[in-house]
């Protein structure tokens, strides 16, 4: 029988910061030579580079190692072996799943992973589930799609391997899964942001209140929306549960994590990754808290397609504090920001889509759904942003778009053309919302 | 409450774990069933590799952690 236990892997977790850093290194040696030599794809790119596995001493050696980027990992793809080109590191016969990127950012990227990967996706969310209060005496339900995107299927694994009780909501539409959450008493749910905020309000027209519901963890994914202040409060109200957020991408693994101190940050897994921030602007590396910059993210253990240097063009920063819950894990502020290709200048000002919705779901009157669309008139940006007025609310429309129009000049520094529509009328989204719209060049 | 881990003694077991795995999977060439099902014990093995063994070779070879969590006292 296993005892209360706080944390995962209380070894690792709790490790001091020097043993962690030596871990890492220590780690980060042999992934590297594991993709130095069984890939051709990283042995050439390191060959050009002139950096041999047994240069790397210290962190200042492995920075000289030349990151890989998406397109990069797009271009050797549906080459021999096929479909994954020369960057797979195991004889195909031994991939055993087949996943691939959203393509959010362009064409998909594909990713094999053998079956020690696929362990090792289950044990990462294994550290994701058990950090936000999974129990084994948990029923989980998944109301997503299952599919080639690797959303959600190691957080199906991992509530396995934790021994709590998973319910795949697979293909079943918002209504039903809403009533097989209230038939089986379902204690937790994994969703995006927008689905959470979706099914509360298919709820309420179904006559249901989510609140009523057995759901009190909600474990968020596929969007920062659980790390911004007030799209948290707007799902922890609806259903009367605590959100939590993790981050994670097909071809990194899941890389961090909301504990349930919820201190405001994101504990990144530091046993399982090396993560470095870079500054987009300088190229110099940031550890300090309070300074933002690019993620350069390492898994330290895959073993399929390794992801070593990946330029993953988050934008994140590291947080001043400790983290309450006693894990040495270092924290990221308030989660993914945004993308560095996110992040856009707007009449010279940096402005960021989180930064917005922030906003928007502070404001009280405002639906949840909204649409940023930027574009040019003449020569000048131009932004527009859209947002619907909850029922029963019209009335107040004055005084709600001088508070708008306040708090985003607060938050952005930026002057927006507003558009207010009927609650319901925006596009809404199941899986990865896509509100943000930069139409300059087109 | 302190807890103690003997990561050396855990590392031995995980060690010889992963040395029975493997033989059964050499038995197993032209037995699917046994070949299959080692090779995926040896995955979950590698798991135990990750979170202990790994670590193992990075602290003193007896560790003491607090229940609850204190990282100080883990140095």
């Amino acid at each position: 029988m296993l005892k209360e236990q706080p944390y995962w892997n209380p070894v690792l977790e709790t490790l001091a910061k020097e043993n962690i850093r030596d871990l890492q290194l220590r780690k980060f040696r042999k992934i590297f030579e594991w993709g130095y030599e069984k890939s051709k794809f990283h042995r050439a790119l390191y060959k050009e580079a002139g950096i041999k596995p047994e240069d790397i001493r210290s962190f200042e050696d492995l920075r000289r190692i030349p990151t890989v980027e998406k397109s990069m990992m797009r271009d050797i793809q549906r080459k021999d072996p096929f479909p994954y080109g020369d960057a797979l590191c195991v004889p195909l016969d031994e991939v055993v799943e087949f996943r691939q990127t959203s393509g959010t950012t362009g064409q998909p990227v594909y990713q094999p992973d053998t079956w020690q990967d696929w362990e090792w996706w289950s044990e990462c969310w294994s550290y994701i589930l058990w950090a936000q209060g999974y129990r084994p005496s948990d029923r989980v339900f998944i109301p997503f799609g299952y599919n080639v995107f690797v959303a959600f299927w190691a957080g199906h694994y991992a509530v396995e391997k934790i021994g709590a009780e998973i319910v795949p909501g697979g293909v079943l539409d918002t209504q039903a899964r809403i009533l097989k959450i209230q038939e089986l008493q379902c204690t937790a749910m994994m969703a995006t942001p927008t689905y959470v905020l979706g099914m509360a309000d298919t709820a309420r027209k179904m006559g249901i209140d989510p609140s009523s519901l057995a759901v009190r963890k909600i474990t968020c994914a596929g969007e920062p929306g659980a790390s911004i202040p007030t799209t948290k409060k707007r799902m922890e109200d609806a259903w009367a549960a605590k959100v939590y957020d993790h981050a994670g991408a097909t071809e990194i693994g899941a890389w961090c994590f909301e504990c349930t101190a919820q201190s405001g940050g994101l504990h990144v897994n530091e046993g399982f990754f090396l993560v470095e921030i870079q500054d987009v602007e300088t190229g110099e590396y940031i550890e300090e808290p309070g300074r933002r910059g690019k993620m350069i993210i390492t898994a330290l253990d895959r073993q399929a397609q390794p992801c070593i240097r990946f330029d993953s063009k988050d934008i994140i920063e590291w947080a001043g504090e400790p983290c309450p819950c006693g894990r040495t894990f270092r924290l990221i502020k308030g989660g993914v920001i945004g993308r560095a290709d996110d992040i856009t200048k707007v009449k010279g000002v940096l402005l960021s889509p989180s930064a917005i919705e922030e906003v928007v779901r502070g404001l009280d009157g405002l639906g949840n759904e909204f649409e940023v669309i930027v574009d040019k008139d003449g020569d000048i940006d131009r932004i527009t942003l859209k947002v619907e007025i909850i029922k029963g609310r019209e009335g107040e429309s004055k005084q709600i778009e001088a508070r708008l129009k306040d708090q985003l000049r607060l938050k952005t520094n930026l002057g927006y053309i507003l558009e207010f529509h009927d609650h319901g009328t925006l596009p809404r989204y199941d899986v990865k919302a896509r509100r943000f719209k930069d139409l300059r060049g087109k | 409450m302190d807890t103690t881990y003997d990561l050396d003694g855990i590392t031995a077991k995980i060690e010889s774990l992963k040395k029975t795995a493997m033989e059964l999977a050499d038995l197993g060439e032209d037995f699917p069933a046994l070949y299959r099902n080692a090779r995926r014990i040896l995955a979950a093995v590698k798991m135990l590799e990750i979170n202990i063994s790994d670590v193992s070779d990075t602290t003193s070879s007896q560790a003491v952690f607090m229940k609850g969590g204190d990282p100080t006292a883990s140095s």
